[in-house]
């Protein structure tokens, strides 16, 4: 493959194909899209990618020992293939930890745990080279007291926001806060408690009034949120932690289901053991989100069933829970076929077949390092990558913490490395979530001219 | 259909015929047959004007217990009482830990919303709870009569056994009072307006205009309900108490880890209670709704809580309303820290008794982990010895630890900070409005040492008691709680209590044996984890090490003595608002009161410096339960007013009017 391609792809709220996309969608090569995490909203890489953004945590102690956006070439056609090509320190410790680009894909929004800061990074203009376009510092005054900004969701023209603490009591009560792309605060959704449950309706025992992820579901009108801890668990020594019971405590155990359009809380649903990432079902038919619980290790379906209702139900095991693997990030097809899903203790993936969705199967898995965290996957499903760091305190210490990104090829059998770099060695700290970017996303070409031979032969 | 279906109240007058009542409370009825007393009117009156609900069938599904929440209303007040024997009782020992539906009657009311419908509805709850295990034992009902004149014990005696029959229960006892002074305080504590009523001679009725008051009140002396006509109903009573017995089935704890029984703001909104039995459920607090209201704080300090003595104040920091709102303004600052995510009150919560209920030790800045568990700031301004291991000696100085540590505040320099308060837009001229100077080492060490003098708490039940000389202010299992605590469990030679005041502590330091089974224990191979509510998992050691830096030591005392005798001594803390502070130890590391007394009643730990004061105590159960009634009498009654206090204070964030250096990159951008 000469060129990356990609294919502007947006699906509107209704379904609908723009006349342009649609245009744009029949050029591509495949059925194709992203990265399969992202928002339905969003332009689309469909070929290969030509970067990997990395969102990386400073170490105290270490390099300049701030939280950096890191830039990998992983074009295997470009002469850096394999290579960090640029790296931005944006000042401070800030628990680097997600990021997620504008429906349009021009910037990059990475938030930071403890500061509860936004920076916004520039991908377009030079995308081998970010900028810091812009940081929101005021995150917590303008929101009511939100703490620790997690999952950064494109919906159109604007940010929506998982808030995973607050700055009362450094809990896990939190809220969903809306932005404009241009930066603007829009409004602050509180996620439901008993006392204000805003409407929404209580499945089972549970309405923790947590946070952690959003996802959404267009054709369904629907938006799910699921639920981790605050601030003072997220940021205590992970060993310090399991030995406080009344830390323990401290877990969300909720999926939320809303109301897209109206961001009204329909219904509370019990999902217990810190439900994490969130991952939506691509093909239209399937109306259902994934994700897996954390501390008791299960898959979960989020799912509406016959009769019109959102319901939740375990679907599987991730390794023997007994052992608290610790599942982390997960990857879906983007034909709903499979997903990867780490477990952040055994520094393991697994590959889990979903030909029949509510029996995912685990068909394969292989160790990636001492310890794993993130993984993101192409759109057409053949290539892998993984970073190591879940956080700052929840690393593993000594020689089990391995700080790395590792990319993967993946021919539906095996995983094979291509490359690894060691972000110990490189002194840059702890790697988290990853971002693609190419430049076809921006109508360009290369900017770099080392390898303009070879982008446009 | 039901024929008082139709019948919407309050509402429409609606015509009977005295037939139809007459069926319609039938079983009522003839329930007092035999009764002497004309205490029912068994002949309704022709026309009726409205039927309470509570008469017939509920005109909904009544709620699913436990799917709801009854928040605490307000403290179940105590006072004395004569049973139908003519016995006096105190209230709170008739309540002995049940969930109690208090229906205040006379016995010769006539009015057929008020008194006879309580006593019906109690009526039919107590043939329930005579089937019905989980209630029977669990709940009881009482009947106080507001007529002590006319309702002695012997008439109270016949009305009760027309209603329950010659055999004595306790599931329902009916209660007179000694005279209208020992009832006046229990009508104004459980806001009951009772006035005569006078005929048109001018002369006393004999009946009282009332309005129809039973309340519902949980094991821990809180009112949870409180019913009127309009839907006292035997249905929503039985879904309220379920509801209530249902939080209590869920703890193995047992004990009110936090105690409402007199503040109901405090408490971790994020309620946790029973987390580790699968039938927790949640009841957490919206954050949208955490609003308080300025006090005058200056004023508390002046006139300090029963069981207080004056406040010391040095003379060189003389407290004003200024310096408490600038100091209140700081301790709420997150930007005192140096990554503007700490404030002092990220550790001392107000709602969690100025500590922090959610963990053991602290964490601070970046997650860093402190050592020791946050102490209370309740009563601070008494503390001769700041810090657990007592090292410091005035609040003054005692601030700049945490700004500067590393691990907590970490902020760099003083300087460094000084120069940043002087940046912050929301701070000009508040220092120098206070101290004609700006911030300095020493002016922000008083500002915040005058905040945290004002947070004074007592005026307790045990206060009432015991300084008030009111002997109704506490029930006999806290005296007898006192006498254990002053005698023979010794917990007095260390926590204090003087002839007008109580501090609850020697001001010294002593080894207990927590600081030396940290330091010196070994630990298991193995440890449960809890993963979710109700579930937990074993897990080997070694994980558990894998993602932990290995806990930090700590020796007490003797870090700052160098004195080897001094090992693993810690500060006596005061007891006072004990059951707001859990978790307990200087370490955390006992959850409860229970635990607490369990562990002083086995003798401590033994080791060479444990100290002599410390050995077994030969506990009955019943004298620990006492001696936690007694802890939990401690609670005092301004908690709330400095809660809400704190609530109404701006928690500091940066702003987008703050110096940040990022601001220039977006201006250049725009």
């Amino acid at each position: 493959m000469n060129r990356s391609q990609t294919t502007l792809h947006r699906l509107a709220t209704t379904g609908i194909v723009t006349l342009a996309s649609l245009i744009l969608f029949l050029q591509a090569p495949a059925i194709k899209a992203d990265e399969t995490c992202m928002s339905p909203y969003m332009a689309k890489i469909t070929g290969q990618e030509d970067f990997v953004y990395v969102w990386t945590l400073g170490v105290e102690g270490m390099g300049d020992g701030q939280d950096k956006l890191v830039t990998i070439d992983v074009n295997p056609d470009s002469p850096k293939y394999g290579k960090i090509i640029n790296t931005l320190s944006v000042g401070g410790r800030n628990e680097a930890h997600h990021s997620g680009f504008t429906d349009d894909r021009r910037f990059l929004w990475a938030g930071g745990l403890d500061t509860s800061k936004l920076f916004i990074f520039d991908v377009h203009s030079d995308p081998a080279k970010p900028r810091l376009h812009k940081v929101i510092t005021d995150f917590v005054a303008r929101s009511d007291g939100v703490v620790g900004p997690h999952t950064t969701y494109a919906l159109p023209g604007r940010m929506m926001i998982t808030g995973l603490s607050n700055n009362r009591d450094h809990g896990g009560r939190t809220a969903l806060v809306e932005y404009t792309n241009s930066g603007d605060y829009v409004a602050t959704h509180w996620m439901p408690t008993d006392e204000n449950l805003n409407g929404a309706k209580k499945g089972g025992k549970y309405a923790d009034g947590y946070g952690y992820d959003v996802r959404a579901l267009p054709r369904r009108n629907v938006m799910v949120t699921s639920s981790f801890t605050g601030w003072s668990n997220y940021m205590m020594d992970f060993g310090k932690m399991l030995k406080d019971e009344e830390a323990m405590k401290h877990f969300g155990n909720t999926v939320v289901v809303w109301d897209l359009h109206t961001r009204k809380p329909k219904k509370v649903l019990d999902v217990p053991g810190a439900p994490l990432e969130i991952r939506c079902a691509w093909q239209p038919n399937h109306n259902w989100c994934l994700t897996t619980t954390a501390l008791t290790s299960k898959v979960w379906m989020i799912y509406e069933d016959e009769s019109g209702e959102w319901q939740a139900k375990a679907i599987a095991d991730i390794g023997d829970p007994s052992k608290i693997p610790l599942p982390v990030d997960f990857s879906i097809r983007s034909d709903d076929s499979g997903f990867f899903v780490n477990t952040f203790m055994d520094g393991k993936t697994r590959y889990f077949d979903l030909s029949d969705p509510e029996n995912p199967k685990q068909v394969y898995e292989t160790v990636i390092g001492k310890q794993v965290n993130m993984v993101s996957g192409s759109w057409d499903g053949k290539r892998q990558y993984f970073t190591s760091s879940l956080l700052a305190n929840w690393d593993k210490k000594g020689e089990d913490n391995e700080q790395y990104f590792k990319a993967y090829e993946w021919d539906g059998k095996e995983l094979v490395q291509k490359f690894s770099i060691d972000f110990n060695k490189e002194k840059l700290g702890r790697p988290h979530q990853m971002r693609f970017g190419a430049y076809s996303l921006y109508s360009q070409k290369p900017s770099n001219p080392l390898n303009k031979h070879a982008r446009l032969q | 259909m039901n024929w008082y279906r139709s019948f919407s109240f309050p509402g429409q007058t609606i015509t009977l015929t005295g037939c139809r009542l007459a069926a319609g409370w039938f079983a009522c009825s003839t329930s007092f047959a035999g009764a002497p007393l004309p205490a029912i009117n068994p002949v309704p009156q022709p026309e009726v004007q409205l039927l309470a609900p509570g008469w017939g069938e509920l005109d909904y599904t009544a709620p699913e217990p436990g799917s709801y929440q009854l928040p605490p209303l307000a403290f179940a007040a105590d006072g004395v009482v004569l049973d139908s024997e003519g016995n006096p009782r105190h209230l709170h020992d008739l309540f002995e830990g049940h969930v109690v539906l208090l229906a205040f009657i006379y016995s010769s009311c006539s009015d057929i919303n008020g008194c006879p419908l309580a006593t019906s509805v109690m009526h039919s709850l107590f043939k329930t709870m005579q089937t019905d295990p989980l209630l029977r034992g669990k709940l009881r009902l009482l009947s106080l009569s507001f007529d002590p004149g006319r309702d002695t014990p012997n008439r109270l005696r016949l009305y009760e056994n027309g209603v329950v029959g010659s055999e004595t229960t306790d599931m329902w006892q009916f209660l007179t009072t000694a005279s209208a002074t020992e009832l006046a305080p229990i009508l104004k504590a459980y806001d009951q307006a009772v006035q005569p009523e006078f005929g048109p001679d001018g002369e006393q009725s004999g009946a009282f205009s009332h309005v129809l008051r039973v309340v519902l009140i949980d094991q821990h002396q809180r009112i949870r309900n409180i019913y009127s006509a309009s839907f006292l109903h035997q249905d929503l009573v039985l879904s309220d108490v379920h509801t209530i017995l249902l939080e209590e089935a869920q703890p193995t704890v047992s004990e009110i880890r936090i105690n409402s029984s007199v503040s109901h703001l405090s408490g971790a909104g994020d309620f946790k209670r029973g987390y580790e039995t699968q039938a927790y459920k949640t009841r957490s607090q919206s954050l949208e709704t955490r609003k308080g209201k300025p006090a005058d704080l200056l004023k508390l300090v002046n006139d300090p809580p029963l069981g207080l003595p004056a406040v010391p104040i040095p003379h060189e920091n003389p407290l004003t309303t200024g310096k408490i709102e600038l100091g209140r303004k700081l301790f709420f600052d997150r930007r005192l820290s140096l990554n503007n995510t700490f404030s002092c009150a990220m550790c001392h919560i107000p709602e969690q008794g100025f500590t922090s209920n959610e963990m053991s030790t602290a964490v601070g800045i970046e997650g860093r982990t402190v050592r020791r568990n946050s102490p209370t700031l309740f009563n601070v301004a008494y503390m001769e010895r700041l810090f657990h291991d007592g090292r410091e000696s005035t609040l003054e100085q005692q601030v700049w630890s945490p700004l500067l540590a590393h691990n907590e505040m970490g902020n760099l320099s003083i300087g460094t900070l000084l120069e940043k308060l002087k940046q912050l837009p929301d701070y000009k001229g508040q220092f120098e409005a206070v101290f004609a100077r700006g911030p300095t080492m020493e002016t922000l060490g008083r500002a915040l040492a005058s905040y945290e003098r004002t947070l004074l708490a007592a005026d307790s039940p045990f206060d009432r008691w015991f300084f008030g000389d009111r002997s109704v202010a506490v029930p006999k299992s806290t005296k007898r709680g006192f006498d254990l605590f002053s005698g023979k469990a010794g917990c007095a030679a260390c926590h204090s209590i003087g002839n007008d005041f109580a501090l609850f502590t020697d001001q010294n330091l002593h080894n207990t044996g927590i600081g030396y089974r940290q330091s010196m224990g070994n630990d298991e191979s193995t440890r449960p984890v809890l993963v979710s509510p109700g579930t937990y998992l074993e897990v080997e050691r070694s994980v558990i090490d894998a993602v932990g830096e290995p806990p930090p030591s700590d020796v007490g005392l003797y870090e700052v003595t160098q004195n080897p005798s001094d090992r693993w001594k810690y500060r006596t803390p005061t007891l006072r608002n004990i059951a707001l502070t859990a978790p307990y130890m200087h370490n955390g590391s006992l959850a409860t009161l229970t635990e607490v007394v369990d562990y002083y009643d086995q003798g401590g730990i033994p080791n060479e410096n444990l100290s002599p004061l410390i050995h077994p105590l030969g506990l009955t159960e019943t004298e620990k339960a006492d001696l936690l009634a007694f802890l939990n009498s401690l609670t005092g009654s301004v908690i709330d007013l400095l809660v809400a206090d704190a609530f109404a204070a701006r928690i500091g964030d940066p702003g987008r009017n703050d110096p940040h250096w990022s601001h220039a990159v977006s201006e250049n951008k725009q």
